[in-house]
Formats: C-alpha cells, structure tokens, sequence
C-alpha cells in the first residue's frame, strides 16, 4: 500500500524524490481523470503538472483530520480540471466518441465494490447517469440536460434529488 | 431533509455549479469551517467515482516538466500554466470593466493599452492600469484591498522574453499611481502586470514571493 500522508510529509520537507514516488503511483489515474473533463491530451497534462506544483507547495499544510491524503490529491486535479471547463467554453466539444460513455459506466460500476456504487445503482438510471457524467465527465448541468434531451429544470431536480439520496443512503 | 450549505458543497464537488459560484464556493472555503467539513464529507463520498476514468499514461516530457519546476523550492508563479490559463478567461472581466471604465470616467488622454487587474481565484477585477503613452502608466484601483499591517502590495510587470517580472514598486490600497517606465522595453501587447502581497519593505529577493493578488495582461485599445 502506498503511504500517500508519508509521502506528502516528505513532498512538505522538500524531499522531491517522495513526489516522484507519487507520480509513478498516481499520474496515469490522475491524468485519466483530467482528461476526460476536458478532453485534450496536452491540456489535461498541463492539469496535472499544476496539480503536482499545487501538492508540492500545498504538502505542508495538508491536514489528514479533514479527509485522506490520496482524496486531497485527486481533488486537486479533478478542481483544477473542473476550474478550466467551468470559465472557458469548453475547447473540444462534445462529439461523439462520448456517446456511449453512460452505459459502459453503468456495466462498469455495476461491478464495483463500494457504498457509493452500491447507493448509485439505487437510483433511477437516468439520475445515476446525471450524476456520472457531472463527475466523471466535468458536464455543467446545460451539458447533461443536452445530451439526455431532458429540460434544464428537470436535470438540476434530478441532480439536486440524486445528492440527497446519495448522502442518506452513505449516511 | 436538505440544507442549502449541504446542496452547496455536493455540487461544488460534483462539478455543476458555474464558474462564478466555484470561484465563490472556494474563497468561502478559506474561512467557513461549517462548508468546508461539507465539501470534505463528499469529496470523501465521490472519491471512488474517480476510478471510472480509465487511467491514461503521461508523456515522458510532463515529469521533467514537473521535476524542473519543483527543484528549486518555489515555483515563480510565472511558470504556472493555470494562471496563463485563466488570464485567457479574464478576457470577458476585461470587457465588462473597459465598458464601465470608458463610461464613468471622464475622458484623460485617449489610452493606448488597458490592463485590468483581477484576483486570481475570483477573477474579480481590483486595478486598472491605463497606459496614455508608452513611457508611464496609472494603476487605478477600483476599490480598496485590505493589507496586513506588517505587508504592502508590490507592482510588477514581466513583457514576453523576459527572465522574470521587474518590480515596478510598492502600492498603496486605494490610491492611484503613476509609474514612470523609461526604465523598462516599451508597453507590449500581453505584458504581464501583478500585485504581490510582500513584506512591508518589498520583496527581500527583488523577485515576487508572496501570493498574487491582483494580475492580467496589457490590452491594446483603438
């Protein structure tokens, strides 16, 4: 198991051979995560290179009463990421090749362990995919009530319902 | 059974709330216990979604690209690409600010470049510096920004090619200055100005060290 809070005290001593550590153990999953909110390859990496800086000069004041040390990595990117497509209109646009992004999920995590997917398979299929392609894929709630062909209105109920469900079903 | 401060922090960690509402999710962030042990609980309950995103392995040049900028212990802002990124997505600030401007104050010399200055997390605009020859320029704030006691704001200015920024000095909150740049290549399209929080003395590198308070990019205006 790697040891992330080690590793982010030793990021915090200036030790850059621990932050080295953490990209051969995260870059590729932290990359994956920021390409597929803003899907360009040289854009999702300058992401993760600002993340790196980011856990590099914010090591020091991670504090792992407020959450695990690998969440706070992969909260950094995945904000970062979502920072780029909220205040820019999205360079690449939604084509095709994401069309069948929501069911291979659905297969997808239907396998997983875990109380969220457990909770997510609760939900109406149409909900759970809202809330799969807001997080997984950065879609802004106009994105999402695009792609289903559902009113705006309606999506941000179901969005607003589907957090609800999900925090007493985790509670 | 819903609470708006809950509703709040689950959308910001799900990614829907629009730009402006992040950008204010995250300043509260700073001081809000109560949003912030919210924000934490969900990013706690989403963090396995990230699994979904198949991992996609880097380039070889993006780790010498991180090595390089975290071998010496700071990264000089200037080599932050988000905040190249986000001074693109000022543009908008920027008109909106211009529109005001060109309406409100009475008409000096006609400007040959406008920078407005705008915090870098909100994009909120704070300065204004107009440029009516290429020899000086007035920083106009657009409000007062509060500065510790024992810190003072320091003005810098970096064109394309430069090594680095060049202080332009020190700044009082509030007031309107002058700056003399014969010194300095002539005003450019895209030269970088900034705001630095440093000690009250200035920067003891001559280089900015504390966090950006204010930034953005020369404008040529017709």
């Amino acid at each position: 198991m790697f040891d992330y809070e080690a590793c982010l005290r030793a990021c915090a001593r200036g030790e850059q051979r621990a932050l080295r550590q953490l990209y051969e153990q995260d870059s590729s999953r932290l990359l994956g995560v920021a390409l597929r909110i803003v899907r360009e390859k040289a854009l999702a990496e300058d992401i993760v290179h600002d993340a790196f800086i980011n856990i590099w000069r914010g090591a020091g004041s991670f504090d792992p009463s407020r959450g695990s040390a690998r969440g706070w990595v992969f909260s950094v990117t995945r904000h970062l990421a979502l920072n780029v497509v909220r205040n820019h209109y999205r360079e690449v646009p939604l084509g095709d090749e994401y069309e069948q992004v929501a069911a291979t999920d659905t297969v997808e995590f239907s396998t997983r362990s875990g109380q969220v997917h457990t909770c997510l398979e609760q939900l109406d299929p149409t909900r759970r995919t809202c809330i799969l392609h807001a997080y997984v894929d950065g879609f802004s709630h106009s994105e999402i009530a695009r792609k289903l062909d559902a009113p705006l209105v309606t999506v941000k109920a179901w969005i607003k319902r589907s957090l609800a469900a999900l925090r007493e079903c985790m509670a | 059974m819903s609470n708006p401060l809950d509703e709040l922090a689950g959308e910001y960690v799900l990614g829907t709330l629009p730009g402006e509402q992040r950008a204010e999710v995250e300043q509260r962030l700073q001081h809000d216990a109560e949003l912030r042990a919210a924000v934490d609980a969900w990013e706690q309950r989403l963090l396995p979604l990230t699994a979904l995103a198949e991992p996609v392995p880097p380039s070889a040049e993006l780790w010498r690209r991180i090595e390089r900028h975290t071998a010496s212990a700071r990264t000089p802002w200037w080599n932050l690409l988000a905040v190249w990124r986000s001074l693109a997505g000022a543009g908008m600030v920027t008109k909106l600010v211009l529109a005001a401007l060109l309406l409100t104050r009475p008409p000096v010399l006609e400007p040959s470049f406008v920078v407005v200055l705008v915090a870098p997390q909100s994009q909120a605009p704070g300065w204004v510096i107009q440029a009516s020859n290429d020899q000086q320029i007035q920083l106009i704030p657009l409000g007062v920004m509060d500065v510790p006691g024992d810190k003072a704001l320091q003005f810098w200015t970096k064109g394309d090619g430069w090594q680095g920024p060049v202080s332009l000095g020190l700044v009082k909150p509030g007031q309107t200055l002058s700056v003399p740049l014969d010194q300095l290549p002539p005003l450019t399209q895209n030269q970088l100005f900034e705001l630095t929080l440093e000690d009250s003395q200035g920067s003891p590198t001559g280089k900015p060290t504390g966090p950006i308070q204010a930034i953005g990019r020369a404008v040529k205006v017709l």
